[in-house]
């Protein structure tokens, strides 16, 4: 669709966004305690917080919900089942660029082959407000080394640019463009000028980043199946197992499944964020388990957030840069680390002749 | 949907996290990025346990006894049984006769109005808490040595540690954010000792990991401060520090050559511990559950703070449940009064008694442990135990379930129908950290908000309310209300002063100050215990990442109760052989008090002549091996160094 830059001037912020709440539920970042923000039912327009840098929790569990009620059935003489799951329509606000990145990630996954319901009735509902980070990064963010950010060229149904007292409005999707129509009224034609301040925005955003990981090299290891059981061993050794890695990846989609009885004698089938970092989690029937090693789970992990398999498959990394694995992790396996350490561990590995063209 | 802000409920680093709810259940859980202790992390426990606290099986009303049921009844009904029993066992038979046990997962508030409950109005001195199962060796060792009975330093004093000696803790499943920080501190520099009888996920951090025998640290630890200070190891002032010349003097006569034979230790490699430790500097002594489970743990403490005393460094207590320093502060033991006042001072003693209106004795109550045998015995006629499941907590599962049976009154508050409150006479329904407000104090000494995050389930209560109605069934006023209890406790000991909800709603919680004392260095007696000849295998309990205390909650997590879907025991590859047991097996551990069957798996890091054995098996726990027997001070278990023996089951 054809781009279309206006402005929204921020005195007109409240007023577009009250009108926005009065056809879905607005979700935003809030403030809570002492400097912690979340993505979160917002009230009251005044209530979003548009200056805040990252959220340690993503808002990808307003698609895919962290614990979930999926169904309720009973097992009397005929099975009975009440779907619980009514997805509203809503607009998540103020959504930064790797997470809207990895919503479409996830929406490939739940897409194909199989389509999920609860997935796709979610992403049907909502719409993502996308706001560009044209402020300093914090400081474990990278998402410019994975194509998913400070901006997007694509994958948002609006995008917001900060140009001081006003925001540079770009729609991008048919669903962005339905919930724009009706406050377009508010909206002004942008100027070359505010094209040019965005273009400046884009052009200083590269020098920001604190955090690089240069993803290319661990990417051909890692997809020729080079990096050595040792190395991934030497990483599992030192993980956690909290599986934070995974519940706080935008990307990640791992879920488990479990039926749960209720005190009236009715059983909810429940889902739940789980985690490929968990023994259990590949442990078959049989009692035998593909992925025995702590080191063959981490393995599992970074094979799927950088193999060409997955770039392939999904047409992009299965990493937006977020750097919430830096965050969370209560080690050192944050993807910028762990890329890090396969390109210098292998120069042990190589063969003479590689190592001297490596050099 | 909204989130509430409030502390983690399962191990002791204290974690903050954010909690939503929707229609009374889960929906959502992060941790606070800028917490001092979880800065965006949490363990395996805060992210799939949580949920599980509201499991369909919680209890939601009363339960009274009715021949072999329990039966619902009303909270009228239940707190009236409980009272008619009590006030009949009182006039019949003495206050004395009464015993209480509280928990270390339930708040500062909830554990004091409990210890004022049983002093005040049962007027027994038999109150104690689950403490004494665990960790409560540590508070005369420590009020003796460096005065603070808890750790001396926080959290964020770790990474910057020049080395850690860290004694008896499998710290990077059970306490994973004092975990982390020891591998930040490797990352710096710091050189990391670890002295377990087993490997565990620390070693890939340490410089150096000695395997004593499992109960004789004692042997290593005289050695260690023998040659600390033969070598003049110590800091500059270590002489002039009281205790010293007594200290030197009940080391003479170790033979340091010895200890291959009393601690399976090479002279040599203890040699290198302490140069390690002794030659940088700050040193963190830290000690979990290793240290403190088994024959005269009292000494080990001693011990290992003479250690820091020496080298100028600071002792870190690594405790298991959320709350086991909160419980102690707060007075839930059998000899001290809240803020660790001594029931033997006179002054002390005047203090509480103004506040809670009563007189106290001098002499202390029982131990949990001699309330569990009291029960046996017939002296005491009635237990009441909060929160604790001690039919597996407690050791000699067999005599415990025994004793328990045989109590003329039990009554039980718990979240569910635990091993122990099955057997009660009357069961109250109490709710969890996430249905009540609080607090809960950390393992760094942080005393922190617990706030509401749920309605009550059912007709749960918290223990608070339940004490109020039983202290109102008996004629005594007893507050349900946490802020005007934690006011109480901050306005009259010493080590809470200045605490508040209000302030501590303001910040991050804040850790109690400890007292100005000087430190002293205690001497340390020998003591060995060598379990051979029919029991010739020591068995090492142990905890693991996945499940907290005797998995009351954490089990009922699906994805926690998936990772281990069957009961194991570990040994060295060479036992199994020279025993002719392979792999996968079922074997039978067998101590003098009984015996449990494990499916067995080989593993290199279980030292030869030593089995070793995870806890949370539901009524299958390891505890049932130990016996009655404890350390002669503190009144602790010996769960970490008894002698089994193992046969394979045909």
């Amino acid at each position: 669709m054809k781009k279309d830059y206006s402005i929204l001037k921020k005195s007109d912020v409240p007023a577009f966004f009250a009108s926005l709440a009065n056809e879905m539920q607005l979700i935003g970042p809030k403030q809570l305690f002492a400097g912690d923000v979340t993505f979160d039912v917002i009230q009251s327009h005044k209530d979003i917080y548009w200056d805040y840098g990252h959220v340690v929790y993503p808002p990808k569990r307003f698609l895919l919900p962290h614990f979930e009620d999926m169904f309720r059935y009973t097992c009397d003489e005929q099975i009975k089942i009440e779907p619980t799951c009514n997805p509203q329509p809503q607009a998540i606000v103020a959504i930064r660029s790797c997470d809207v990145a990895a919503i479409r990630f996830q929406e490939n996954f739940f897409s194909y082959p199989i389509v999920d319901p609860y997935y796709k009735e979610r992403l049907n509902n909502t719409v993502l407000f996308n706001l560009v980070c044209n402020t300093p990064p914090k400081e474990e963010c990278f998402c410019i080394c994975c194509d998913s950010g400070p901006w997007l060229e694509s994958g948002f149904d609006v995008q917001l640019t900060d140009l001081g007292d006003r925001f540079l409005y770009e729609v991008g999707s048919d669903k962005g463009e339905k919930a724009t129509e009706p406050r377009a009224y508010m909206l002004l034609p942008a100027t070359p000028a505010d094209i040019e301040a965005r273009r400046q925005i884009e052009l200083q955003a590269d020098s920001r980043f604190q955090t690089v990981s240069y993803l290319a090299k661990a990417i051909n290891f890692i997809s020729a199946d080079e990096v050595p059981a040792k190395i991934w061993e030497d990483l599992g050794s030192t993980c956690f197992r909290c599986g934070a890695c995974t519940n706080l990846c935008p990307v990640c989609t791992c879920f488990t499944v479990d039926d749960r009885e209720e005190p009236d004698g009715t059983f909810t089938r429940c889902r739940s964020w789980d985690s490929c970092q968990y023994a259990g989690f590949t442990r078959e029937a049989s009692g035998h388990n593909p992925r025995p090693t702590f080191g063959s789970r981490v393995a599992r992990r970074f094979y799927h957030k950088t193999s060409y398999q997955y770039i392939i498959r999904d047409g992009r990394h299965g990493c937006v840069g977020c750097g919430r694995c830096i965050t969370a992790c209560l080690t050192k396996l944050g993807l910028p680390d762990v890329v890090k350490r396969i390109r210098r561990e292998m120069h042990e590995f190589l063969p003479p002749k590689e190592k001297a063209a490596e050099v | 949907m909204s989130y509430v802000l409030t502390t983690c409920g399962f191990c002791s680093c204290g974690c903050a996290m954010y909690v939503q709810q929707e229609n009374g259940k889960v929906t959502g859980l992060f941790p606070s990025e800028n917490h001092p202790v979880s800065n965006g992390r949490l363990c395996i426990k805060g992210w799939n346990a949580t949920p599980a606290i509201l499991g369909a099986d919680r209890l939601i009303k009363p339960l009274v006894r009715n021949g072999d049921r329990l039966e619902a009844t009303s909270w009228d009904d239940a707190i009236n049984y409980a009272a008619s029993a009590l006030k009949k066992i009182i006039s019949e038979s003495g206050p004395q006769s009464i015993g209480i046990i509280g928990s270390a997962k339930t708040t500062n508030e909830e554990c004091y109005s409990l210890v004022k409950f049983a002093r005040s109005v049962i007027r027994t001195p038999n109150i104690d808490g689950a403490c004494r199962f665990y960790d409560a060796s540590l508070i005369p060792a420590l009020l003796e040595t460096t005065g603070t009975p808890g750790s001396q330093v926080e959290l964020s004093a770790i990474p910057k540690a020049g080395s850690i000696l860290i004694v008896g803790s499998n710290v990077m499943e059970q306490l994973a954010h004092v975990g982390s920080r020891i591998e930040d501190a490797a990352d710096n520099g710091c050189k990391v000792v670890a002295i377990d009888p087993r490997e565990t996920r620390l070693a890939p951090h340490t410089s150096l990991w000695l395997h004593p025998k499992p109960g004789a640290d004692l042997a290593w630890i005289r050695a260690f401060l023998k040659i600390i200070i033969a070598e003049r190891l110590y800091t500059k002032n270590a002489p002039e520090i009281p205790g010293f010349e007594e200290l030197r003097a009940s080391l003479e006569g170790i033979e340091i050559s010895q200890l291959k034979y009393s601690c399976w230790l090479e002279p040599a490699e203890v040699h290198k511990a302490v140069e390690l430790v002794a030659s940088n500097p700050p040193t963190i002594v830290m000690f979990g559950l290793g240290a403190l489970q088994q024959p005269h743990s009292t000494e080990i403490v001693k011990g290992l703070a003479n250690i820091a005393i020496l080298l100028g460094g600071s002792v870190m207590t690594l405790r298991g449940q959320n709350n086991a320093q909160g419980a102690c502060d707060v007075g839930l033991t059998n000899d001290l009064l809240p803020g660790y006042l001594k029931l033997a001072d006179p002054v002390a003693r005047k203090v509480w008694e103004l506040v809670w209106n009563c007189q106290l004795p001098a002499e202390p109550g029982m131990t949990a442990v001699e309330m569990l045998k009291a029960c046996e015995s017939g002296t005491l006629k009635a237990l009441l135990v909060f929160g604790e499941n001690v039919a597996l907590s407690a050791p000699n599962t067999q005599a415990t379930l025994s004793a328990l049976n045989k109590v003329g009154f039990l009554a039980v508050s718990d979240l569910y129908l635990t091993e122990t409150a099955n057997i009660a006479d009357v069961v109250f329904p109490a709710c969890s950290f996430l249905e009540k407000d609080g607090t809960f104090t950390n393992i760094e000494r942080r005393l922190q908000r617990v706030r509401k995050v749920f309605e009550r389930i059912g007709e749960s209560k918290s223990d608070l309310e339940i004490i109020a109605m039983l202290g109102a069934a008996l004629g005594a006023k007893m507050s349900a209300d946490p802020e005007k209890v934690m006011a109480e406790i901050s306005s009259s000991a010493p080590i809470y002063k200045g605490q508040s909800f209000r302030q501590l709603d303001e910040e991050w919680g804040r850790p109690w100050v400890p007292a100005e004392n000087e430190a002293k260095l205690a001497p340390i007696e020998t003591v060995t215990k060598d379990s051979e000849g029919e029991y010739p295998f020591y068995l090492i309990a142990s905890r693991i990442n996945f499940h907290q205390q005797t998995g009351t909650m954490t089990a009922r997590s699906s994805v926690l109760a998936r990772e281990y879907p069957e009961t194991f025991a570990e040994m060295n590859e060479a036992d199994a052989e020279r025993l002719g047991i392979r792999p996968g097996s079922s074997i039978k551990i067998i101590s003098e008090t009984c015996s449990l069957t494990r499916v067995l798996s080989v593993s290199e890091s279980v030292p030869k002549g030593c089995v070793h054995v995870p806890h949370f098996f539901g009524g299958d726990s390891p505890n049932a091996l130990a016996s009655y027997e404890t350390d002669p001070v503190s009144g602790v278990p010996i769960y970490k160094a008894y002698a089994v023996k193992i046969e394979a089951v045909r």
